[in-house]
């Protein structure tokens, strides 16, 4: 079976898109409220 | 996670959960006494400023704290083998910044007393994310499961009433529903900020290591922000100049929290961050206790309010012992070795080794990692920032209690100790 890379892993990663998601509102929030 | 009792041969046997809640507390003294250098800075400054004072001070720290401890080179190589883990600490120090910036709104607008109890939930967004991504507290029974969360709740609701009796109100309640949203938001982004820092440490990272990192996505972050509120680089650029006089305190308060954020992240790895985060929440306990036997910030308050401040601390010391005492069983150790398997096979670690590591025994740690000749560069450059600040700093006209500041400087001196030597003596700081 061929291996995944590295990037592809972490692009995929549940781990890396809950923060990041959080963070895009986050900072849309900070900007909105200034 | 193999096994949670036993150390290595020739070290010490402490439990990792006993380490782990050893940490948490040693982290809430430093996080809370982090607060006591910036309480020296008289008003008309913008909190932005301030801020961002701390976190270059922590930046330095950051750097600093890592080198002297194990070298250069055991962080490089460390980061070498797990490079994927570097975009999940610019993450976490990126989700810090924003979360931090958005409490300067929320006690701007609706005051300490309502901010700090919506984002001290920081926490239970920890447990949360802790039991959903990395099957904490899976497996284990009522009994635990009612020891941590009730514990972890216990300690807000102690924190609410805190903030309640102490903090001054605020008196712009028509910003009031901003305030209350932004300290939400702030809670979430700092519960949400755990997600890196646990995953990390399944992974077999070094705490140590993860914060070199951490810290570019929190300066670089903080400093972009700070910009955009002041009004463009050069605008923040001149009030870090006017503010040149007090800048000693908060990049030494920075550097206290770096120590505090430091067993926090220990905690984090050896006990999870659904019991670790709450432990370490407890900090308040501290800044409680400097302002009020250091600063005096208690002398007018009414018995009512002194009663308040008992009944809080008294219920958020009871939920940090009910977490203490909810030791992992062996069912819930098996969840967290699966999610340790995950990362294992996903990034193609070496589950032995990792395992090790998550255990307090890095086999990295046992290999030579000479000492290069730019750490004592980093380390002359962080003495001589300090120096400078402190040769340029004006006396603050503020009255403190020079009796209970050394008795409180011991009392923060005392866990530093005791805890390093414990994470030295079980993990080689691993």
């Amino acid at each position: 079976m061929k291996q995944r890379s590295t990037l592809f892993c972490i692009l995929t990663d549940v781990h890396l898109w809950v923060p990041v998601v959080v963070l895009i509102l986050g900072t849309a929030l900070l900007m909105t409220l200034r | 996670m193999s096994d949670n009792a036993k150390g290595a041969p020739g070290r010490s046997t402490l439990s990792l959960h006993k380490l782990g809640v050893f940490c948490g507390l040693a982290a809430a003294v430093w996080l809370g006494s982090a607060e006591a250098p910036t309480k020296l800075v008289n008003a008309g400054f913008s909190p932005f400023i301030i801020s961002m004072g701390m976190v270059m001070g922590a930046f330095v720290a950051r750097w600093t704290v890592p080198t002297l401890l194990k070298g250069t080179g055991f962080l490089f190589d460390d980061l070498r083998d797990k490079p994927h883990l570097i975009v999940w600490a610019v993450i976490a120090g990126m989700l810090w910044a924003v979360g931090n910036t958005l409490t300067i709104f929320a006690v701007r607008n609706v005051g300490l007393a309502i901010a700090f109890p919506l984002w001290n939930t920081n926490s239970l967004v920890g447990l949360f994310w802790g039991w959903l991504l990395f099957k904490e507290l899976r497996g284990s029974g009522i009994k635990e499961w009612s020891k941590v969360l009730g514990g972890a709740f216990a300690i807000v609701g102690g924190a609410s009433i805190l903030a309640v009796a102490t903090a001054s109100h605020s008196d712009t309640p028509g910003k009031a529903a901003i305030g209350i949203i932004a300290a939400i938001g702030a809670g979430v982004m700092f519960g949400t900020m755990y997600i890196p820092y646990r995953k990390a440490y399944i992974s077999g990272m070094n705490p140590l290591s993860f914060v070199t990192i951490f810290t570019f996505g929190e300066l670089g972050t903080v400093f972009l922000l700070t910009a955009i509120n002041l009004g463009g680089v050069s605008s923040l650029a001149a009030e870090l100049h006017r503010a040149r006089p007090m800048l000693f305190w908060p990049f030494l308060g920075g550097f206290c929290w770096v120590i505090g954020d430091l067993f926090q992240q220990y905690a984090a790895k050896y006990i999870g961050i659904g019991r670790g985060i709450p432990l370490s929440n407890t900090n308040q306990l501290w800044g409680l206790a400097w302002g009020a036997l250091v600063f005096y910030e208690m002398s007018g308050l009414n018995p009512a309010a002194k009663m308040l401040i008992f009944t809080g601390s008294a219920i958020m010391i009871a939920g940090a012992v009910a977490i203490s005492m909810a030791d992992p069983g062996e069912s819930e150790l098996v969840n967290w070795r699966f999610a340790m398997d995950r990362e294992c096979d996903r990034y193609r670690l070496n589950t032995e080794q990792v395992a090790a590591v998550v255990a307090g025994d890095d086999p990295l740690a046992g290999q030579p990692h000479p000492r290069r000749w730019w750490e004592m560069l980093v380390m002359c450059t962080a003495v001589g920032v300090f120096v400078w600040l402190a040769l340029g700093t004006r006396a603050q006209q503020i009255t403190i209690s020079l009796p209970w500041t050394i008795a409180l400087v011991i009392g923060t001196l005392i866990p530093l100790g005791v805890c390093g030597t414990l994470l030295w003596q079980r993990t080689r700081f691993s």
